[in-house]
């Protein structure tokens, strides 16, 4: 029952996207390649972006073990809770941040600062779990990550690469959960390197040919009463093959890209990360996670996030740009966040410890209106005193501005439907 | 040697004190042999329809690798086949069983299997970390030993103390000792029931109501885990708050390191309230305990009542599961979802084993022997049925556990593994060194859910296409696995027979033999070619499956 349910869905989703191939064909012969503004480099990444359902995209860089608020994005220079961060301008008049983001800065005019998210629980890896499905955790239903929804409703099923990609892990992440292992992360830890296993370990024409021998061999496996088996396998086999001899591949070597542009984004693992994320978003994959770890700072916070920022701040500026000056930035969502903040008083190590009641988080394309801030804390920081946005309400947003439905439900294996989202409101000033 | 013929062949020498020690098991009201008939029995006469028919039973060579998946998690060797190939004795199937489930390996094996069952429903990830050995260890001494499924049950819900040394702490630890969740951990894994689908609301089309599931978690209030970092590593224990006093509920980071009195029923209008209180009732009985019972008692008395044979679900739970496990398909499904208002495949046949598992006192070894001597279990395998078929025709090929599948590996290449050291203060992050645990990140599943959703990933796929380690293990010019079979066998098709033994534990059929021995030709080079057959045997469907 649940199986058929899904291979139908799967079969709209076909639909739609060869629908969406001819319709976008048709425009572009017509316009840009008719015209000769297109370049061939531009047509694939136009076209691979089209087999996506309407092009949309995300891009989530987390910041495992919580960023402090008051050294990022809620400076406080004020009050003593503030501590000696000082504040820096940005692009956009009036706002204001912490000096530990000077590229970030000059950005914000694409940036949508929340302020305000809030939520009740405060264990790494619990309150992780939340932000990335929705969900605390518990043994009866497991839950998807939002990269697995998201890719569910909008990928194609017949695309040559993962359409979720993970680029270094997070503890309390989550996967595809009930949605099957087939919307797992495809997770890769060096964006510097190719991802493990897919580089084959003989010629081409031989690889082929094992798989040919794999292939007549399997078969008399299924006359033995194995068809179904065999059958899937099969598909699994064409599908991994498919992907590790296709040219697109290619999405994974940052290498391609050039000096300037990766000069751009900076030397930090997770520059490499953000680049990578580029990439991959312009071949067609849907949803890619980068993870930057270490904001767990109990002690010497001031000095560590310094630092954690700076590994951060220029890849996340060079991305939100390069994405914009490529055209992708507007069907492109980029989510910067944590899974909670961190305390407003600073402790005796100099270090702050986890806060769920009030902190920040960062949004940019896929239609959000930059230059804004919504939701505001207090003078202490302690508590929220403008426009609470609670962890549903977020992930409502971030599915409204992907076009995804935050209603649509899929069943647990013992048959309870889970809706994607369950409750909060789209922060309709979001997209203002 | 076959490390399992020496096994078998030691058995060989035992059979006369076998006989005497299965004559004496016999003699009690359900042997496993005349339970294994009357099963037969009842599932051909009221299961199976007249047009259709169950298939035939195995082939002895499709039986032995499957009864050594099922019990010892391992493939046969070489030496194995062939030992039972040329084994004429008419119980050689009854022999075998006796014998891997006196085997230690049995007990590792399923220890694995309950350690994901527990921990794949973890709401508590250090869990992975602090319980994964010590659950494994502790589950493997109980089920060599042949304790009964009471006894282990009761003290998996009884237990208290450090979660790195009393491994029947893992459920709770797994669930963060929170109530709610550990109750509806205990409900699922010991009685199959789902209670916990009420936690919230009361549900149309179930008995149990809301009530009824905050009722069972009024056992558990007292009971949190609590970090202890007096030791040389960091650890939880299991720890039980009996003292009257309510302290302060919840801390603002939700971390919950004492238990309270007595549990409350959250009013689902005012969440922040204390809720309604609540006495420990057992919902199958109506069994209670009045408020203000000490932990020890309540715990105590609750895995009693579930044990009781009185109490059907118990032992109908742990049957389906099992069976579903060796069989392919369990009488309710999912193998956790059971309750009178579950559709069961055939009721008779369930009840009938359940009572015999119950009044043998719940023997898990039984309980092996007698559904791995039905004809049910030693029928060839078909592929999932249609649902508009009957039940059981055919066994069902099952996708090996990761450790299985990592077992059958090490096996079929000869790969050298180097077990790493077991070093303190690593954190949690000391047994990703490990290359069985590695392995297992990549293709262990939850057992608990239904194998027709557990499909095989990309990740899976390109692993043993293309990792490292593959390509080594099929090299043939190693000194073992493939290479040291070219160099003893100078005439290919002893080559082609070797290989097909070590890794499917079978000869190559007529049209295998040709289809290798034709590549062979066609390739030109013998290493070459050798290298890609095994590489395709590896990669098989028939591989990862157990048929």
């Amino acid at each position: 029952m649940i199986i058929s349910l899904h291979h139908q869905s799967e079969v709209a989703i076909n639909r739609q996207s060869v629908l969406g191939r001819r319709d976008f064909l048709r425009a572009v012969s017509l316009t840009g390649a008719a015209a000769g503004l297109v370049s061939w480099s531009d047509m694939m990444a136009l076209q691979a972006a089209e087999l996506r359902k309407q092009g949309k995209a995300c891009i989530l860089l987390w910041l495992g073990g919580a960023p402090s608020q008051f050294e990022t994005f809620d400076p406080k220079p004020k009050h003593a809770n503030g501590g000696e961060t000082k504040v820096i301008e940005t692009s956009v008049p009036g706002i204001q941040i912490a000096d530990n983001l000077p590229h970030t800065a000059q950005v914000m005019d694409k940036i949508c600062l929340i302020r305000s998210m809030n939520s009740r629980e405060g264990a790494h890896a619990r309150a992780s779990y939340l932000m990335h499905t929705g969900y605390l955790p518990t043994a009866s239903v497991k839950y998807p990550t939002l990269g697995a929804n998201v890719t569910q409703q909008l990928a194609d099923p017949d695309f040559d690469l993962p359409s979720f990609v993970r680029i270094g892990n997070a503890r309390g992440a989550a996967d595809g959960g009930l949605l099957g292992v087939e919307f797992n992360p495809f997770v890769t830890n060096n964006a510097a390197r190719p991802p493990e296993n897919t580089t084959i370990t003989t010629t081409e024409r031989r690889y082929q040919r094992r798989l040919g021998l794999l292939g007549r061999l399997d078969k008399e496996y299924a006359s033995k009463g194995a068809q179904q088996e065999v059958e899937n396998q099969g598909k699994l086999y064409d599908k991994a093959a498919k992907m590790v001899l296709s040219p697109s591949m290619s999405a994974f070597d940052i290498q391609r890209e050039s000096k300037t542009t990766r000069t751009a984004y900076g030397e930090s693992p997770f520059s490499a990360g953000c680049l990578l994320a580029r990439r991959l978003v312009e071949f067609g994959v849907t949803f890619v996670e980068v993870n930057s770890g270490g904001w767990d700072t109990h002690f010497d916070n001031v000095e560590r996030t310094s630092k954690l920022c700076s590994s951060i701040d220029q890849p996340y500026a060079a991305l939100l740009r390069d994405l914009d000056r490529r055209g992708m930035l507007e069907n492109t969502m980029v989510v910067l966040m944590g899974e909670f903040g961190r305390t407003p008083k600073i402790n005796a190590r100099g270090g702050r410890d986890h806060y769920p009641r009030a902190f920040s988080a960062a949004l940019a394309g896929g239609g959000v209106q930059g230059g804004q801030v919504i939701g505001k804390t207090s003078r202490d920081g302690a508590s929220i005193t403008d426009r609470p946005v609670g962890v549903s309400d977020l992930l409502q947003t971030i599915c409204h501005g992907l076009g995804v439905d935050p209603d649509h439900e899929n069943m647990s294996s013992i048959g309870r439907p889970i809706k994607i989202v369950d409750g909060g409101e789209v922060v309709r000033e979001v997209f203002a | 040697m076959g490390k399992f013929m020496q096994r078998v062949r030691g058995l060989y020498v035992m059979t006369g004190v076998l006989l005497v020690w299965v004559t004496s098991v016999s003699q009690a009201a359900d042997s496993p042999y005349e339970a294994a008939a009357e099963i037969d029995r009842l599932l051909n006469s009221r299961v199976l329809d007249s047009t259709d028919s169950p298939v035939g039973l195995a082939d002895d060579a499709t039986f032995l690798r499957r009864a050594f998946l099922d019990v010892v998690g391992e493939p046969p060797t070489a030496d194995d086949v062939l030992a039972f190939y040329l084994d004429d004795t008419s119980d050689k199937r009854r022999v075998l069983v006796n014998a891997l489930l006196a085997d230690e390996a049995f007990g590792k094996n399923w220890a694995r299997y309950w350690r994901d069952v527990i921990l794949y429903r973890r709401t508590e990830d250090r869990a992975v970390a602090y319980s994964r050995r010590i659950l494994v260890d502790y589950l493997a001494k109980e089920f060599n030993s042949n304790q009964p499924w009471s006894k282990i049950a009761t003290a998996f819900m009884t237990a208290t103390g450090d979660v790195r040394e009393k491994g029947e702490t893992a459920l709770i630890m797994a669930q963060s000792g929170k109530p709610e969740d550990v109750t509806a951990e205990v409900s699922r894994i010991f009685l199959g029931i789902q209670i916990q689908c009420a936690q919230c609301h009361d549900h149309p089309t179930d008995s149990w109501n809301r009530q009824q599931f905050h009722q069972l978690a009024a056992f558990f209030p007292r009971i949190a885990i609590r970090p202890d970092r007096s030791g040389e590593q960091p650890t939880f224990n299991v720890v039980v708050n009996d003292s009257p006093f309510q302290y302060r509920r919840r801390r603002q980071n939700n971390n919950r390191y004492r238990g309270t009195p007595e549990h409350h029923m959250p009013d689902l209008d005012d969440p922040s309230s204390k809720g309604v209180l609540m006495q420990p009732v057992f919902f199958v009985t109506g069994s209670k305990l009045p408020l203000g019972t000490r932990d020890a008692k309540r715990r105590g008395k609750l895995a009693e009542w579930i044990t009781a044979p009185t109490n059907p679900w118990f032992s109908k739970a742990y049957v389906n599961r099992i069976w579903s496990e060796l069989v392919g398909e369990g009488f309710y499904e999912p193998i956790d979802d059971l309750g009178p208002d579950r559709e069961c495949s055939s009721p008779e046949t369930l009840d009938y084993l359940a009572k015999g598992f119950t009044e043998n006192g719940y023997n898990i070894k039984w309980l092996y022997r007698t559904i791995m001597a039905t004809d049910a279990y030693q029928r060839k395998s078909l592929s999932r049925r249609d649902y508009d078929q009957p039940p059981f025709l055919a066994n069902c090929p099952q996708r090996l556990r990761g450790d299985q599948l990592y077992d059958s590996l090490v096996s079929a290449l000869d790969l050298d593994i180097r077990t790493p050291q077991r070093g303190r203060g690593q954190g949690s992050y000391r047994g990703r060194r490990d290359p069985r645990a590695l392995f297992n990140e990549s293709f262990g599943y939850d057992p608990s859910d239904p194998r027709v959703d557990i499909g095989g990933s990309i990740q899976q796929a390109l692993m043993i296409m293309n990792g490292p380690f593959i390509a080594q293990g099929i090299n043939a010019r190693r000194s073992k696995g493939l290479g040291a079979l070219l160099r003893a066998n100078p005439d290919d098709k002893d080559v082609l027979f070797e290989l097909y033994l070590k890794v499917l534990a079978r000869g190559p059929t007529a049209t295998e033999k040709g289809t290798c021995l034709a590549y062979i030709r066609r390739v030109g080079n013998r290493n070459e070619a050798f290298e890609d057959i095994t590489w395709a045997l590896i990669n098989s469907t028939e591989f990862i499956h157990r048929n």
